[in-house]
C-alpha cells in the first residue's frame, strides 16, 4: 500500500507531465504553418517577366527557423509586413488573414516584424491570433522588399515570383480578387 | 524621529521643492524627413533609414551637460506633404513623418537636447521653449 502522500506527489507529477496547467503553443509560432496544399487545387502560372522574390530565412516568434522559399514552393504567400507599436498594422494584418481564410489552405501567410521588435511581437501574435505564422525579420529583408515602413503587404506566386505590393496595406476586397485569380479549383 | 521624515516630505512637496511647478512646458515638433509615399493625414512611423522613430520608441531630453530632465515614449506620427508647393495631384504623395512631443514642468536650463534611440541628439536652445510655439526639429 502506498502512502497517501507518495500517491498525491505522483498525480501531482503525471498531470504536470500531461501538461495541465497550460498550453505551449505560441500564437504565430511553429503550430500556425499551414498544412498541405488541399487536394483538387491548382494554381494560375504567374507572369514570365515577374521578379524572383528575394527568398530569406527567419526565426517565427517561438523559435523556430522558417524559410520563405519553403512556403512559396507549392501555393502563393502573402507577406505582411508589420509591427507591434504600428497602430494600423493589427487591422491589415487581420484583413490580409480574412482574405487567405478564404482560400482554405491554399495560400500561406507570413507576417514579419522587424528584428528589434521580436518581445512585443509575441503579445502582438497572442493578442491577434490569427492562427498564422509571425517571424522576426532582418533588416535586409525589409530592405529587399522595400518595405521601408509597416504596414507593407506582397503577393509571391506559387515558385516564388513576386506579383504585387502594396505600401501602407491593401484593402480586403483588392486582395480577395487577387487571390481568387490565381487558385484554381 | 522616523515618524517626522513623512510629515517633513510632505511639506517639502507642498512647496514645491524639487522643482514642480517651476519648470517649463516644452512642445516639440519632431520631423521626420523621409519623404516616404502616404496618404497625407495618416498615421505613420519614420520609414527607413528612421525606422527607429515610432510609436512606444524611447525617447530622453538632455540638457548641455547630459543630464536627462525627462524621458518618455515617442507617440505615432502624422504624414504631411513634403513639398506643399506642388500639388501632386494623387492620393499617395511624397511625407514626412511629424511627431508631436509635449512635455511637461521641464527644469529650465538654458539648452537642451532630445535624444533618440539612434542618430545625433537634437539640440535645441531654452529661448525658442519660451517663445509658446512648439519647437521645431528634424530628425538628422
Amino acid at each position: 500500500m502506498f502512502h497517501p502522500a507518495t500517491v498525491a506527489c505522483a498525480l501531482a507529477f503525471a498531470l504536470l507531465s500531461a501538461g495541465c496547467g497550460g498550453d505551449d503553443a505560441v500564437s504565430g509560432g511553429a503550430e500556425d504553418l499551414p498544412g498541405p496544399v488541399p487536394s483538387g487545387v491548382s494554381f494560375q502560372e504567374p507572369p514570365a517577366d515577374a521578379l524572383q522574390a528575394p527568398d530569406f530565412s527567419a526565426q517565427l516568434v517561438d523559435g523556430t527557423p522558417v524559410t520563405a522559399s519553403e512556403l512559396w514552393d507549392d501555393r502563393p504567400l502573402v507577406l505582411v509586413f508589420t509591427a507591434s507599436w504600428c497602430g494600423t498594422c493589427a487591422e491589415i494584418h487581420r484583413t490580409a488573414a480574412r482574405a487567405v481564410a478564404g482560400q482554405e489552405g491554399a495560400v500561406a501567410l507570413l507576417g514579419l516584424v522587424p528584428a528589434d521588435d521580436g518581445e512585443p511581437a509575441r503579445d502582438y501574435a497572442a493578442e491577434l491570433d490569427l492562427g498564422h505564422p509571425l517571424a522576426v525579420a532582418s533588416e535586409d529583408v525589409w530592405l529587399d522588399y522595400a518595405a521601408r515602413e509597416p504596414p507593407l503587404v506582397a503577393l509571391v506566386a506559387p515558385g516564388g515570383r513576386l506579383l504585387r505590393g502594396w505600401p501602407g496595406g491593401v484593402e480586403e476586397a483588392v486582395l480577395v480578387r487577387e487571390l481568387d485569380a490565381l487558385v484554381e479549383r | 524621529m522616523r515618524r517626522f521624515v513623512p510629515a517633513l516630505l510632505a511639506a517639502a512637496g507642498l512647496a514645491g521643492c524639487g522643482g514642480s511647478g517651476d519648470g517649463l512646458d516644452v512642445r516639440i515638433t519632431l520631423v521626420v524627413p523621409d519623404e516616404n509615399v502616404r496618404v497625407e493625414g495618416t498615421e505613420c512611423a519614420g520609414a527607413r533609414p528612421f525606422q527607429y522613430v515610432h510609436a512606444e520608441a524611447s525617447y530622453a531630453l538632455e540638457d548641455e551637460d547630459g543630464e536627462t530632465l525627462a524621458e518618455g515614449e515617442l507617440p505615432a506620427g502624422r504624414a504631411v506633404n513634403a513639398d506643399p508647393s506642388i500639388d501632386w495631384g494623387v492620393e499617395r504623395i511624397p511625407t514626412f513623418c511629424v511627431l508631436e512631443l509635449e512635455l511637461d514642468d521641464v527644469p529650465r536650463r538654458p539648452g537642451y537636447a532630445l535624444r533618440l534611440e539612434r542618430g545625433s541628439p537634437l539640440p535645441f536652445g531654452a529661448s525658442l521653449v519660451e517663445g509658446g510655439d512648439p519647437v521645431r526639429l528634424t530628425v538628422r
